[in-house]
């Protein structure tokens, strides 16, 4: 599974989660879970670990994973395009630190839109305002709104989502931690009705 | 040259039938375009369906030139059936499905529009999504209802003993009272695998013989007369905590006492925020809805599933034909009404439909009276109709002018279809197609459950499709090409002239090589083999979906008593223009040339056929 973190530091619960026109956004939102996320840690650090702090990114690296990380919108869509990456973290840094206006969101809702057209299904998906966060994975045992997170759970969390092992001493809590993770498997009893379902009315059948 | 060119068409007219009303001068419009002009029976499509036929009417090829051979085609990846006329494709699963359209080739309205000839194009088939057009376009068949299908019906009921037939979803209710809550049924949630529903409050008013249905919906009172459809009803269906799609829905009040029961239509698409565009340009769906009020926007307007279920009567069906009818013609007039040069079309389905459900009557002995009774009442309703579709194509004929061709054609005609060949057994039989070890037909689902693919030579689905599991093409295939010619041959040989043994009659007139009856780009989509039924007969209600019941031949019980589906020799379509033309053989591949002349524009490579005016 690959991970994309695309991380808009100024984007605020608020005006993301409440404005009809995010289509993008609010298609991932009804897709996974969402909420918000309490200022307690950071959330690119897995663990602290004796005199070391071990970031997302960096376990990843240990995990032999191709690992890409860039603020630049137009190396974010050639690494995209090009799919050359299994984690693959984007801090918008062509925004406003803060108060944003309405375009900025719009314009973060093209960008994210923009980035779904070009992954796979097997990705897991985190996007990260300055308070709150929307996760998108096939496995996610968990939908709608979330809450009592903190930024520090977001790491374990992609971690488990991947399907890697929790490193000891893990900063933060992972949502799905002893939770069984969805699976997708092949032509169920259940897509045979969606398929009879969309051939029924026929009349000739 | 013509400034106008006005093309009325009737689905499934057919001519048999209007030649003994034109004899008896029961079709004066008609006869008054075949005095003018002229009158012939048209060359239909391999195979002789809607889709195919009306795809070859708008590219002028025949389908290996687009790509349409049948309602239903095949994952050569799963062998399950699958749509034929439309796909949707989705990068991942994280974007929005596009719809896109599986006809291929160039539509005439193409030419016309880069030589900036407008169209007006009403109900099209298989132009969904919409072909972009300069002027307006209104898809037709193919047009999904909410639930992505064809047309999924809801039926109310009090009764505990009833179940869900395949193509719809039966409630149980209670009343209360007077009341009955209960929920309309939209799309599936493809993540929680459940449907999405719209809450409705029923209050009986008994001494009225009439409901009042209740919802956040609009109107927020909607009334409902026994045994009458309603008006429109648009339902909002939350899809998520964030994302909401909207559809209309018309009910039919069966019964309310001693049960309680009344019927739902399919969810038809809104035209103010349909969930994929119907029309081009986009508002020009609603824009129309405004000017005549809100109509049918699924492909398949009428309900002949609840006729077939018996979820409503005749009655109710015929009642329906006509809104249907009805809301089509006040359509044509708006636009005939603002239509000033260029090309205009308007489909009629309901000549079709209707005969589809009607024909049963025509034959007092048709096994499907047997089963549903008979009534002599309605063995003339298909002519009654074809009287309205006349009276029709009269009101249309306000609109011609001395530079206007005006044209009247069917895609195809119509014939009974009293017993169906259960094609799959018949391959069993033959050894063509095997089944899992121990496994007997009739002890084999649809979707070719218990198929054993590793020993399967072909395989039927579609209306009369036969498909060879070649290798390298099929997921297990296993025919290299010279076993794939013995097995075309052996299938030939054993089908053609096949005989009912019940009835003594030769049921399969011929078997029809992809090669011998297309050509073009899209060849290799087409089944491998065709099969071209006799009059009467069809492949069983088992076939297209890729069942293996016990026996060859059954009787046809259903409502749906008359088919076209049959070699398509045996039935043709009507072509009436208001001009003379050439009456030889006139066939569907010969109106986009002679559309296209008549308005100055020449066709391009691709059409096979000529110009019957010149």
């Amino acid at each position: 599974m690959n991970v994309l973190v695309l991380h808009f530091p100024g984007a605020k619960r608020a005006a993301l989660f409440n404005d009809e026109r995010l289509e993008n956004l609010r298609r991932l939102m009804d897709m996974g879970c969402f909420g918000a996320l309490a200022a307690s840690g950071e959330w690119n650090v897995l663990a602290r670990q004796e005199n070391h702090t071990l970031s997302l990114m960096e376990y990843f690296q240990q995990a032999d994973k191709l690992c890409v990380e860039t603020t630049n919108p137009v190396t974010l869509r050639e690494k995209l395009s090009v799919g050359d990456w299994d984690y693959l973290q984007y801090t918008a840094a062509s925004y406003p630190a803060d108060n944003w206006s309405a375009d900025d969101y719009l314009r973060l809702d093209q960008e994210v839109g923009e980035a779904l057209q070009e992954l796979s299904d097997d990705t897991v998906i985190a996007i990260l305002g300055a308070d709150c966060f929307v996760l998108v994975s096939a496995n996610n045992p968990i939908s709608g709104e979330y809450s009592g997170g903190v930024a520090a759970d977001i790491a374990p969390t992609l971690v488990q989502l991947t399907g890697f092992p929790l490193p000891s001493a893990a900063e933060g809590t992972s949502w799905v931690a002893g939770m069984e993770l969805n699976n997708s498997s092949g032509l169920t009893a259940d897509e045979q009705q969606i398929l009879r379902d969309r051939l029924s009315g026929l009349g000739y059948i | 040259m013509m400034k106008k060119v006005i093309v009325i068409g009737l689905d499934g007219f057919e001519p048999k039938i209007a030649e003994a009303m034109m004899a008896r001068s029961e079709l004066p419009n008609l006869q008054n375009v075949r005095e003018q002009g002229g009158y012939a029976r048209l060359g239909t499509t391999y195979s002789a369906q809607t889709p195919v036929a009306w795809s070859t009417y708008s590219t002028g090829t025949n389908p290996g030139g687009h790509g349409i051979f049948d309602f239903l085609s095949r994952d050569p990846k799963t062998y399950l059936p699958v749509m034929a006329l439309s796909r949707y494709e989705q990068k991942n699963a994280f974007v929005l499905p596009k719809v896109v359209n599986m006809r291929r080739g160039i539509p005439f309205w193409e030419l016309l529009s880069a030589r900036d000839v407008p169209s007006t194009i009403l109900r099209v088939p298989c132009a969904y999504p919409p072909d972009p057009v300069k002027g307006r376009l209104l898809s037709g068949v193919g047009v999904p209802d909410l639930r992505g299908g064809f047309g999924t019906p809801t039926f109310y009921s009090t009764r505990k003993d009833l179940h869900a037939d395949q193509s719809e979803k039966v409630v149980a209710v209670n009343v209360e009272g007077d009341r009955v809550a209960t929920q309309v049924i939209g799309p599936r949630d493809p993540k929680t695998k459940s449907d999405h529903k719209f809450d409705i409050h029923i209050q009986i008013v008994k001494e009225e013989n009439k409901i009042v249905i209740t919802s956040q919906g609009q109107p927020d009172k909607l009334e409902v007369q026994l045994g009458k459809w309603s008006k429109w009803l648009k339902v909002r269906f939350k899809v998520g905590m964030m994302q909401s799609v909207t559809g209309i829905v018309r009910f039919n009040l069966r019964q309310i006492e001693p049960e309680f029961e009344l019927y739902a239509s399919p969810v038809n698409f809104e035209t103010e925020e349909p969930l994929f565009s119907i029309s081009h340009p986009k508002e020009y769906a609603h824009e129309l809805a405004m000017k005549i009020g809100r109509y049918y926007t699924a492909g398949m307007a009428e309900d002949h599933d609840g006729l077939n279920l018996g979820r409503f009567d005749e009655a109710a069906y015929l009642d329906q034909c006509r809104i249907v009818m009805r809301e089509r013609r006040r359509m044509m007039e708006f636009e005939l009404g603002r239509f000033e040069r260029g090309y205009f079309y308007c489909l009629y389905d309901t000549p079709d439909r209707l005969a589809h459900m009607f024909w049963r009557f025509r034959e007092a002995g048709h096994p499907s009276n047997r089963h549903h009774g008979y009534n002599a009442e309605y063995a003339g309703a298909i002519e009654e109709h074809y009287r309205e579709c006349d009276a029709i194509v009269g009101e249309a004929m306000k609109a011609v002018d001395d530079e206007t061709l005006f044209i009247v054609l069917s895609d195809h005609g119509m014939n009974s279809f009293q017993r169906g060949l259960n094609l799959n057994t018949w391959l069993y039989e033959n050894g063509f197609l095997a089944l899992k070890p121990g496994v007997q037909p009739g002890e084999s689902g649809d979707f070719f459950q218990n198929v054993d693919w590793d020993k399967t030579k072909a395989f039927a689905l579609g209306l009369g499709c036969i498909f060879l599991n070649l290798k390298g093409r099929e997921a297990n295939g296993i025919l290299n090409e010279e076993e794939a010619e013995q097995t075309r041959q052996g299938i030939e040989r054993g089908l053609s002239g096949l005989v009912d043994p019940e009835r003594g009659a030769v049921a399969v007139r011929s078997v029809s090589r992809r090669e011998q009856i297309y050509s073009g780009p899209y060849l290799h989509e087409a089944p491998d083999l065709l099969v071209n039924f006799s009059e009467g007969y069809r492949v069983s209600w088992d076939t297209p979906l890729g069942g293996v019941p016990q026996g060859l031949f059954v009787d046809n019980h259903k409502r749906w008593g008359g088919d076209h589906v049959i070699d398509p020799a045996l039935v043709p379509g009507v072509l009436l223009m208001n001009r003379t033309f050439r009456a030889q053989s006139p066939s569907l591949v010969d109106l986009a040339p002679t559309i296209l002349n008549a308005l100055g524009v020449p066709k391009n490579a691709e059409m096979e056929g000529s110009d019957l005016l010149s």
